[in-house]
C-alpha cells in the first residue's frame, strides 16, 4: 500500500519542483528582454526580476534535490485518511471548477443575480447536495439579497443583466 | 485622546458595530480565517470614508478573530495556525460540557489582551515612528528583508517550502508597471495585467476558491460533529480564578512577538500553551480540557494580533497575511502607511487607534449575548456554506474593477491555493511577498541611487549592518543546531 503511494508521491513533487524552476527561468528569460534603462549602477527595472528569477532557479533545484534524496521534508501524511479526509473526489472539484466557470460567462450578460446563484448550486451540488433546483432558488435569494444591499445600500455597480429593465421599472436609479 | 473624538462620532460607532457584527459572522464559517474575512468584505467599504472604512475593518478584524476562536472551540477546525493551541484544550473542554466557559474565557481574554495590547500599541507607536523617522531607504530594505526571512523561512514546517512561497509572491509583485521608470513587465500584453496583480484576488483565490476546491475534492463526503454547548455559559469562580494570570501572560508573551517586524501569531499561542501546562496547579486536566490552555493562547493571540500594528502602522511592514490585507486597504485610499502618517494623517492613525478601545469592547458586549445566533451559522450545511463563501469571494474580486479578467485570475490562484494546499506549501509568505516585494525593490534602489549605485550602505549604515546580520542568523542558527542534532544522533 505505502509502496505503490510513494512514486505517485514523488512524480508530482517532481512536477512541482519543476514547475518553480520553469518560472524561474521564464523570469530569467523575461529579464533578459527587459530594458536597463534608468537608474544607477545596473539597478533598473530589471534588477529585482533577475533577483527573483534567480531565487526560483535555486529554489527549484533545492526541491528538486529534496525529491531526489528521499522526497520534499516534513511532509503531512500522503495517505489521506491519516489525514482524516476521504481520496481524491474528482466530480466535485470539477463542480466547483464549472460552478466558476459559469459565473465568468454570466456576470456580464446575465448578470450578477443569475451567475451567482448558478455558482451557488454547482458549488453545492460538487459538495454533494442533490437538490440542484432547491440549491438555485437558495442562491437566488442570497445574489439578489446581496445585490440589493451593494447597489441600494452602498451604491456600488453590479451588473444588473435581466434585473435592469426591473429596475428601470421600478424606478429605483 | 483627540482620537476618541473621532472614534466614538455616531457614525463611525454605527460602522464598527457593523464591522465586529460581520466580521463575527463570517469569521465563525468553518475554513473563514480571519485573512479571508477581512478580503472578502473589503468591497463592503468602498464608498465610506477612510476614516469609517478604516474604523470598520478594525471592526472586521476582531469580529473575525473572535469568531474563529468559537469555531475552533466548537468543532475542532482551526482556521489558521494561531488557532492550533486553542483547539488543544478548547474542543476538550466543549467535549466534556464545558463549552459555554471555555468561549467565556476566550472572548473575555481576547477583551483584555486586545485592550492591554492596544495600550501598548498606543505608548509604543509614538516611539518607533521617532526611531522610524531616522531610517533611510537602505534601513526600510533591510528591515523588509528581516521580515521575508522570519516570515518565510524561519516559520513553518520547511525553509525551503516557506521560500518558494515567498518568492512566487515576489514574481506576482513584479507584474505590472515599474514604479520607478514607467516600464511595463511580465504583462503579456494584457491590459488588466498593468496594474499589477491585487492582493485582495490573490489572498481570496488562495483561501476561498483554494479551500473550497481542496476541502471539495478531499473532506466534502465526511459528516461533521458540532459540540453542543451544555449547561451553564458562564465561568464559576474557580475558572476566573485560573483565567486571570493565563490571560496577563498570555498578552506578555504575545504582543512583543507581534510588535517586532517578523509575524506570526502561532509561535507565542503555542508558547503560551507550554508555559499554561508547565505553570498549571492541575497539570492532570492538561489533554482533557484545562482552561488555562484556552485563556493563554487566546490572549496570546490577540496581545500578537494587535502588536503586529505597530510595525504595519508605524513601518508600514505588514507580518501577517491579514495585515497584508489591511495594508492593501490602506493602499486603496491612497494610504500608504509609515512614520510620516503619523504627522500628516493624524486624526486617521489616532481614530483608528482608538477604535480598538471601542473595538473590543463592542465585542465583548455585542457577541457574548448573542452566541447562541453564531453557533447557529456554525450549523449551515457544507454545501451552502461553501456556495455561500465562493458568492462573496468571487463579488469581492470583481467588484475591483469590474473585470472579468479578475474572475479568471481568482480561479488560476484557487488552483494554486489548492495544490498548496496539498503539498504543504505556506500561503501567507505568497500574500506578504506580493505587496512587500514592490516597496523593498522601491527602498532597494532608492538606497542606490542616494549612494550613487554604491552597495556599502546596506553593511555601512549600522542598523541596517544589524539587521542584516540578524536575518543571517535566523537561517543559519537553525541549520546548524539541526545539523549538530544529527551528528548527536548518529553518534548515539
Amino acid at each position: 500500500m505505502s509502496r505503490s503511494a510513494a512514486p505517485r508521491r514523488s512524480r508530482t513533487e517532481v512536477a512541482l519542483s519543476i514547475g518553480v524552476l520553469v518560472l524561474g527561468v521564464g523570469t530569467a528569460i523575461g529579464t533578459v528582454l527587459l530594458p536597463s534603462q534608468g537608474g544607477y549602477a545596473r539597478i533598473g527595472p530589471n534588477f529585482m526580476p533577475g533577483v527573483t528569477g534567480a531565487g526560483l532557479i535555486l529554489l527549484g533545484v533545492w526541491l528538486l534535490y529534496e525529491v531526489l534524496t528521499g522526497g520534499w521534508r516534513n511532509m503531512p501524511p500522503q495517505d489521506a485518511a491519516a489525514r482524516g479526509e476521504h481520496s481524491f473526489h474528482a466530480p466535485a472539484f470539477a463542480w466547483v471548477s464549472v460552478g466558476l466557470f459559469a459565473h465568468m460567462a454570466l456576470i456580464q450578460t446575465g448578470g450578477f443575480v443569475l451567475a451567482g446563484a448558478v455558482l451557488f448550486a454547482c458549488v453545492a451540488r460538487g459538495f454533494g447536495s442533490p437538490r440542484f433546483l432547491r440549491d438555485l432558488a437558495i442562491g437566488f435569494a442570497i445574489a439578489l439579497a446581496v445585490f440589493a444591499f451593494f447597489v441600494l445600500v452602498l451604491t456600488v455597480n453590479l451588473p444588473a443583466g435581466w434585473l435592469a429593465p426591473l429596475i428601470r421599472l421600478a424606478g429605483i436609479e | 485622546m483627540h482620537g476618541f473624538e473621532v472614534a466614538l462620532l455616531p457614525m463611525n460607532l454605527l460602522w464598527g458595530a457593523i464591522g465586529v457584527t460581520l466580521g463575527t459572522a463570517v469569521g465563525v464559517l468553518p475554513g473563514v480565517g480571519p485573512a479571508l474575512t477581512v478580503a472578502m468584505l473589503l468591497p463592503l467599504t468602498v464608498k465610506l470614508s477612510p476614516v469609517g472604512a478604516l474604523i470598520m475593518f478594525a471592526g472586521i478584524y476582531y469580529g473575525a478573530m473572535f469568531g474563529g476562536s468559537t469555531t475552533t472551540i466548537l468543532l475542532n477546525t482551526p482556521g489558521e495556525s494561531a488557532s492550533i493551541a486553542t483547539a488543544l484544550e478548547g474542543n476538550k473542554m466543549a467535549k466534556r460540557g464545558r463549552a459555554g466557559p471555555a468561549l467565556a474565557t476566550s472572548a473575555i481574554g481576547s477583551f483584555i489582551a486586545g485592550t492591554i495590547a492596544t495600550l501598548l500599541v498606543t505608548l509604543l507607536a509614538p516611539l518607533v515612528v521617532e526611531i522610524a523617522l531616522k531610517f533611510g531607504p537602505a534601513e526600510y530594505f533591510a528591515l523588509m528583508v528581516f521580515a521575508f526571512t522570519t516570515v518565510s523561512a524561519v516559520l513553518g514546517a520547511s525553509t525551503v517550502r516557506g521560500l518558494t512561497s515567498l518568492f512566487a509572491g515576489l514574481f506576482l509583485g513584479l507584474i505590472g508597471i515599474d514604479s520607478q521608470t514607467g516600464q511595463p513587465r511580465f504583462a503579456f500584453g494584457v491590459p488588466e495585467l498593468l496594474d499589477g496583480v491585487d492582493v485582495v484576488v490573490l489572498a481570496v483565490g488562495l483561501f476561498a476558491v483554494g479551500e473550497a476546491l481542496y476541502v471539495g475534492a478531499y473532506a466534502s463526503r465526511i459528516p461533521e460533529v458540532m459540540d453542543k454547548i451544555t449547561g451553564s455559559l458562564w465561568m464559576s469562580k474557580s475558572d476566573w480564578k485560573r483565567s486571570w494570570p493565563a490571560w496577563l501572560r498570555g498578552t506578555a508573551i504575545g504582543f512583543p512577538f507581534g510588535s517586532i517586524p517578523a509575524g506570526g501569531a502561532e509561535i507565542p499561542t503555542f508558547l503560551s500553551y507550554a508555559v499554561e501546562k508547565k505553570l498549571t496547579r492541575f497539570p492532570g486536566e492538561f489533554g482533557h480540557g484545562a482552561i488555562e490552555g484556552v485563556a493563554g493562547p487566546e490572549a496570546a493571540n490577540n496581545a500578537s494580533v494587535t502588536g503586529a500594528l505597530v510595525p504595519l502602522l508605524t513601518l508600514g511592514i505588514p507580518t501577517s497575511a491579514t495585515a497584508a490585507i489591511l495594508l492593501a486597504a490602506f493602499q486603496n485610499y491612497g494610504i500608504q502607511p509609515g512614520p510620516m502618517l503619523f504627522q500628516m494623517q493624524a486624526d486617521l492613525v489616532w481614530g483608528l487607534i482608538a477604535s480598538l478601545y471601542v473595538g473590543n469592547v463592542m465585542l465583548l458586549i455585542l457577541n457574548l449575548p448573542m452566541i447562541g445566533i453564531w453557533v447557529k451559522v456554525l450549523t449551515i450545511p457544507q454545501p451552502l456554506l461553501y456556495g455561500g463563501i465562493l458568492v462573496f469571494a468571487t463579488l469581492g474580486a470583481y467588484s475591483l474593477h469590474e473585470s472579468v479578467v479578475d474572475l479568471a485570475t481568482l480561479y488560476v490562484f484557487g488552483l494554486l491555493g489548492f495544490a498548496m494546499r496539498r503539498w504543504d506549501i505556506p500561503v501567507a509568505p505568497a500574500v506578504i511577498g506580493l505587496i512587500l516585494g514592490p516597496l523593498a525593490e522601491t527602498q532597494f534602489r532608492r538606497a542606490l541611487s542616494i549612494s550613487q549605485g554604491d552597495p556599502s550602505v546596506f553593511y555601512q549604515h549600522p542598523i541596517s549592518a544589524t539587521l542584516f546580520a540578524l536575518t543571517a542568523l535566523l537561517i543559519v542558527v537553525p541549520w546548524v543546531m539541526r545539523r549538530v542534532k544529527k551528528t548527536r544522533a548518529a553518534q548515539r
